[in-house]
Formats: C-alpha cells, structure tokens, sequence
C-alpha cells in the first residue's frame, strides 16, 4: 500500500467516530450517518494527495455537514427500529431521555441551524470558522447560537422532563 | 450547569462506541472514481463521465470522439459531427496524448457570471449513451477565456427517453464540497423543452427565478440557471415550475 494511502486508512479509522456520530446529531438515524460519513471519506479519499498535508479532519468534517444540509429535507425524528446504542455508564433511563432530549431539542432546528448547532457545540468550533465552514455569516452563527439556546430552554433538560416521555 | 454546557455534554453522552465496520476498500475505490472524473471534467475530455444530479441519479455519459490513439481511426461515417473533422484526429506521441474536448453545438450561452476574466457558458455537446439512441446531447457547464477557449467543467444528460421530450430534464447540481480548488462552483442549471418564459425555483419556501437562453439550434429547449447570489451552487431545490408568456403552468 502506497504511503499516502496508509496515511489515510489511518485518517479515516481515527475520524469515522465522529464523523458518525456529527452526522447522528444531524439526521438522528443510524443508517444515513453511516452513509453520509461515508460519502465525506471517499470525497477525503479523492482529494488526499492536496489535503493530507493540511487539515484533513476539517476537510472531511465540512463536507459531512455540508452533503447533510444539502441534502436533507425531512425534519429529524428517532426512528423506532433503531437499536439503542451501547450503554457504556451511568443509568440506562437516563441515557435514554438525554439522547431523546437532545434529539427533540436538534429536531426543532432547521437543517443549517442544526449544522452550525453541532458545529460549534459538538466539534468545539469557534463562530468564526464555523461561518467559514458552512459559508455563512458570523452573525448567522451567532443568531443561530442563541436561537437554539432559546429551544433549549423551552424544552428543559433531561433532569425536568424525566424519563417518562 | 448552564443550558450550552448541558447540550455539549448530552451531545458526547450520545457518543456510540462506533464499530470497526469501516469498507476501507469501498471507500477508497470510490474515492478513485471519484478523484478521476474531477482530473477527466478538469481536462474538459472524458471518455466515460457520471456525473451524479438531483435524486441521487447516477448519469452516464460517453462524449463521442474520435478513437483512442492506441486504436486504429474508426470510418468516417460514424464520427458524430459534433466531433473535431475527422482530417485532424489526434496524434498520439510518445508524450501526453489529451483527447479533444466534445465540441459546442450551437452557440455558446454566456451566462454573464465572471471568475475573474473567464465567463461562465452553457453550450450542448454531443454524448452517446449506449442502448439510448434519442439521447444525443447533454448540457455542458464550462468557462470561457478571453481568448476564446472553453474548459468543460460538468455536464448533464437524459440517461433514458428522448433528449427532446417536453418538460424538464435532468439538473445539474455541483455536488464538490467543499468546492474543488481547480475549478469554481458550477450554478444550478438543466434545460426545459417547451414554451417557458419564466422558470422559478423553491428552495425552503423561497422562490428564486432562474435566468433563461433559447438554444440557437432549437429554440424550445430553454437552456436556465440559478446564479449563485440566488441560490448556493450544490443547494438542492424542493420544486421548480416552468410558465409560459400568459403565466400558464407547463
């Protein structure tokens, strides 16, 4: 295998991860996460002899958000069929209602809001680049910051809805 | 703890233990193909183009040109005429051979839109999709230099039916994101058959009016596109309508 191409088996191993779950957050489905990191890794692939000397994760990284905003048009629901994820601490309930907490909470956000939501607050980004990234406004960013903070104080938290939901 | 950090925690909570399942093997054949139409639409010559358009689509497209130079001229006959004259076919050296650029039937569309001092045009081209015989041109997205010469960039086509039947056809979205460094963003485009004087877009309930052009060789096919203020290149419409002169529907 040609160095480059070792260099990025072991690019797409340690990134898929997240990527997956940035493209869960997004879609709130298993399955188009699988294809949508998927699809950023072979568009990574295509372009790794430019890229792999820079930063790779945030190439890979902004094509998942942006084939995902692109691309999506039905709103975000928990498929039933989906398994639960592997439970690896804490109380089972309580991960359930934080996971469906969190989803209710993306759910109610547009495709791009969702985008800039999972950005910034998953992948840590600063607003600055998240513009960049989504080739938005700052201002977008920073509106779309304190709308989701609006939503989410409407919802409450896992704590003040229990699990019963 | 406040609301965001709540938010931040539940996101890594959500965290699966995602399993080593990764088709490397796929991934990276794919990434070749991928890599390799780029370099082809790039150089402006393919012999076998997909390019992939609204639905998810997979549309395959054989420009027609003359024969590869490590095979013998094919007759005359069957060399479209959309192709270079069949007295200066390629010559292939013992260096880099390129294969011609699918010629522009008709006149070349200038959009208006500007990369510095190239121009983005449509222009028809002739393809040949095989086992579809009404199919016998695509809609090319290229610039223009001001020298004159064009470099291809995407094209689109019909993959099953008649190139001419009325209404719309296939729509070209650029699908490089980020935007490939060799090229800028093609604009959402396709082509109507039909008396359309207006085409107009939705994209999450806002209505953006594609700039139109009568191709010159067959003036009912409407030759749109979005420009890129309006509508982000690669941003995928939820409807498009095509009406004609008195605001009828087609």
């Amino acid at each position: 295998m040609a160095r480059g191409d070792a260099e990025f088996v072991e690019f797409a191993r340690s990134a898929s991860g997240r990527l997956r779950h940035a493209a869960f957050l997004m879609t709130g489905n298993h399955h188009q996460a699988e294809d949508a990191a998927q699809t950023a890794l072979v568009r990574t692939y295509a372009s790794w002899s430019r890229i792999r000397e820079e930063d790779a994760y945030g190439y890979a990284r902004t094509v998942l958000v942006n084939h995902l905003v692109d691309g999506w048009r039905r709103p975000i629901r928990e498929y039933p069929t989906d398994n639960l994820p592997e439970q690896r601490r804490g109380d089972v309930a309580d991960d359930v209602a934080t996971r469906r907490w969190l989803l209710d909470i993306l759910g109610a956000l547009s495709p791009r809001e969702r985008a800039i939501v999972v950005l910034r607050y998953y992948f840590d980004l600063p607003e600055a680049q998240v513009a960049r990234e989504l080739g938005v406004s700052l201002g977008t960013v920073k509106s779309t910051g304190s709308r989701a903070l609006q939503k989410l104080r409407a919802t409450g938290t896992p704590a003040t809805q229990g699990t019963g939901r | 703890m406040t609301e965001l950090e709540q938010l931040r925690r539940a996101m890594r909570a959500t965290e699966r233990p995602y399993p080593e399942d990764l088709d490397l093997t796929v991934i990276m054949r794919d990434g070749r193909r991928l890599r390799r139409r780029r370099r082809l639409a790039g150089a402006g010559a393919a012999a076998l183009v997909t390019v992939l358009v609204a639905g998810g689509v997979g549309l395959g497209v054989r420009w027609t040109r003359p024969p590869a130079p490590d095979r013998p001229p094919a007759r005359v006959a069957t060399v479209p005429d959309a192709t270079p004259p069949a007295t200066s076919p390629p010559t292939p050296g013992p260096t880099r051979w390129r294969p011609p650029s699918p010629q522009p039937i008709g006149e070349v569309v200038d959009t208006g839109i500007r990369y510095g001092v190239d121009q983005r045009v449509f222009y028809l081209v002739a393809v040949d999709v095989p086992e579809e015989p009404r199919v016998r041109v695509g809609l090319m997205a290229g610039r223009r230099s001001p020298a004159g010469g064009l470099t291809n960039d995407m094209v689109i086509n019909d993959v099953q039916g008649s190139d001419r039947r009325p209404g719309f056809h296939e729509i070209g979205y650029d699908e490089a994101t980020p935007p490939d460094d060799d090229r800028p963003p093609v604009p959402t485009f396709g082509y109507f058959v039909g008396p359309a004087t207006r085409i107009v877009g939705t994209v999450r309930g806002r209505q953006v009016d594609a700039r139109l052009a009568r191709w010159s060789t067959d003036p009912e096919l409407v030759i749109f596109w979005f420009d890129p203020v309006d509508l982000t290149p690669g941003v995928r419409l939820d409807g498009i309508v095509a009406r004609d002169a008195a605001g009828r529907r087609l």
